[in-house]
């Protein structure tokens, strides 16, 4: 059992991979933005990879442990502590009861991760225990962590010891300028020449309006093709409206001239177009850069997502820890 | 136009965006709901789920186990065996709800607007009447309950249906609020564009509102066996009744939601057939009004 002190900002139960499948019903996946990071905390205490564990976000939470069990922390560096002692991150620690872990603010990144051995012993609904804030669904009581609260730990076979190997671990920017990859598509047609140039070589500054639903990038205006312009009525007035349509995830939605990154908490329709798409590879990213940092895009086709995606996917198993 | 061949369009490395055409058209959305039932029902290796939207069907897939490619031949391979359009035929169930048209809590909601965001903004009921050519507010109640709607899609907030009326001598339309709403109440029933829609709970919101159900489209707590299942109510294909009511029966129908008693009005045994419908629209005259 966990005891949550303090709940730090808006800390939320996550499993991986969401709650899938009910897309068509307007729910979003949901689970952790950096699953990257989340995985691998889960390996690290012997859980399955998508056991439920906390995302926090920019400022961790204050944890007393109730019983004997190992964790690992990772994801953004929160300085985590242990009755004061700093322990390391990307690897497995034993804890005992009554000992108190403190995470603080992020101060590389923007995301830290916790898995306990056993897993959060959280209800699922719709097959997930993923948090969605903004409707009350999912984690202990469909909302953030409050303080005060008890989370209940499944059963685990943890050791403490166990590393992720250096070179295995996402390297986080250290200059604030973040490379993320971008699939042309549903929409690039409506956007022009100078457009996708422009697309991609601005620095898009993140604002600080971002959160799980969507990331909002300052930039440039963007340009159109006559598609944009010359089109049936009941598209909508703004060149970058459309008939209503499904978003895909990583979605970059163009609502007027304003670029937002649908992600794991976003709308699942809407009648924006969608030029660009940030393949599932390159999400971590997005879960580690926080506002007023910058994104800069490159341009990958469908096959090179995918072979990042299968290549994302083979370093979140055994293979990266080392003991 | 409807498309002669649909576009394949990528989203990432894990969505297609099966695209039908560029209108506004309840015949694309068949095309879109008749494929991802097609979809669902065959064994495509590597198909995680769809969407269907109005002129579009999103498909997700699972890159490890299908290619983007080999997953367009698939789609392609089988929207060839499905035949045209009328061919299509889905099980819709009829949801039918008590509502209460200009009602005084979207009233409410809209003077709030007004005093806040708009001072000029036009009674939605009269504005939505005015810009259609319906003589007035009760004309808009008469023609907007006078059709079944169909359940196109569903998004903007989990369980908000998009709904499109079968009958097309209730179609109107009406644009947007500009700036949108920062609150709408639960249950409003409203319009924007040609799709009416039913809030599931109080959200922000840009439609045009004239009426409110006290029927929950949405329970976490699972109060009513038709959310054992699910926690929202509807699924695309769907098809929605608004019934009016009298304030009296308004207030008896949230009595018996509070107390639990309350029945839903879910018909099931019927199946939409697009040929059936094609057949029925072809002999109304489409200019009347109820």
């Amino acid at each position: 059992m966990l005891e949550i002190v303090k709940p730090g900002l808006e800390t939320s139960i996550q499993d991986f991979p969401g709650r899938i499948g009910y897309w068509n019903q307007g729910f979003p996946p949901s689970g952790p933005m950096d699953s990257w990071s989340f995985r691998l905390a889960n390996i690290l205490v012997s859980n399955e990879i998508g056991a439920p564990g906390l995302e926090a976000q920019f400022m961790g939470p204050t944890i007393k442990f109730q019983k004997d069990g190992v964790i690992a922390v990772t994801g953004a560096n929160m300085g985590p502590k242990l009755d004061g002692e700093e322990i390391p991150m990307w690897q497995s620690v034993a804890v005992t009861a009554n000992q108190t872990l403190v995470m603080g603010p992020a101060l590389f990144g923007a995301r830290g991760y916790l898995a306990i051995a056993g897993g959060i012993d959280a209800p699922k609904w719709l097959g997930s225990a993923s948090t969605f804030h903004k409707a009350s669904v999912g984690g202990l009581d469909g909302n953030a962590l409050k303080a005060g609260q008890v989370l209940p730990v499944g059963d685990g076979h943890g050791h403490a010891g166990r590393r992720v190997k250096e070179n295995c671990r996402p390297a986080f920017a250290s200059d604030k300028k973040w490379q993320i990859e971008a699939v042309a598509g549903p929409n690039d047609d409506w956007i022009d020449t100078d457009g996708h140039k422009q697309f991609l070589a601005t620095d898009w500054k993140l604002e600080a309006r971002s959160d799980r639903t969507g990331y909002r990038l300052e930039g440039p205006d963007w340009t159109f093709t006559q598609k944009a312009t010359d089109k049936p009525p009941e598209n909508g007035e703004f060149p970058s409206n459309i008939i209503d349509h499904g978003y895909p995830m990583g979605g970059i939605n163009l609502c007027g001239q304003k670029p937002i990154i649908l992600v794991n908490d976003g709308p699942s329709m809407g009648g924006f177009i969608v030029p660009y798409t940030v393949p599932s590879a390159a999400f971590w990213k997005l879960g580690q850069i926080k506002p007023n940092e910058f994104l800069c895009f490159k341009r990958v086709n469908v096959e090179e997502a995918q072979t990042l995606r299968v290549a994302l996917d083979d370093r979140c198993t055994e293979s990266s820890i080392e003991t | 136009m409807i498309f002669d061949e649909p576009n394949f369009l990528p989203g990432g490395d894990r969505y297609i965006t099966v695209e039908f055409g560029n209108e506004m058209n309840l015949e694309l959305n068949f095309m879109a709901q008749g494929l991802a039932e097609a979809l669902e029902k065959s064994s495509i290796q590597g198909l995680v789920e769809t969407a269907p939207c109005f002129a579009t069907l999103l498909v997700h897939y699972e890159p490890r186990e299908i290619s983007f490619g080999d997953m367009v031949k698939e789609i392609k391979h089988l929207m060839a065996s499905l035949g045209s359009s009328e061919e299509i035929e889905m099980a819709s169930r009829l949801f039918t709800f008590e509502t209460l048209y200009l009602d005084p809590w979207t009233k409410e909601c809209i003077d709030d607007y007004r005093e806040k965001l708009n001072p000029d903004k036009e009674y939605d009921p009269d504005f939505v009447a005015r810009l259609n050519g319906l003589e007035d507010r009760h004309q808009l109640v008469r023609v907007h309950s006078g059709t079944e709607y169909w359940v196109a899609s569903l998004g903007f907030w989990p369980g908000l249906p998009f709904l499109q009326p079968l009958d097309p001598r209730a179609m109107i339309t009406c644009p947007k609020y500009n700036p949108p709403r920062t609150w709408t109440p639960q249950g409003t029933v409203g319009m924007g564009g040609s799709a009416s829609a039913i809030y599931p709970v109080a959200t922000p919101g840009g439609y045009q509102l004239f009426g409110r159900t006290p029927v929950p489209i949405w329970d976490t707590e699972k109060r009513f066996e038709v959310f054992q299942g699910d926690i929202v109510l509807f699924q695309p294909g769907d098809r929605i009744k608004f019934q009016p009511v009298s304030r009296e029966a308004y207030d008896e129908a949230e009595r018996r939601i509070k107390d639990g008693s309350y029945i839903y009005n879910i018909i099931e045994y019927q199946k939409f057939s697009v040929r059936n419908y094609k057949e029925w629209i072809a002999k109304l005259d489409h200019s009347e009004r109820f």
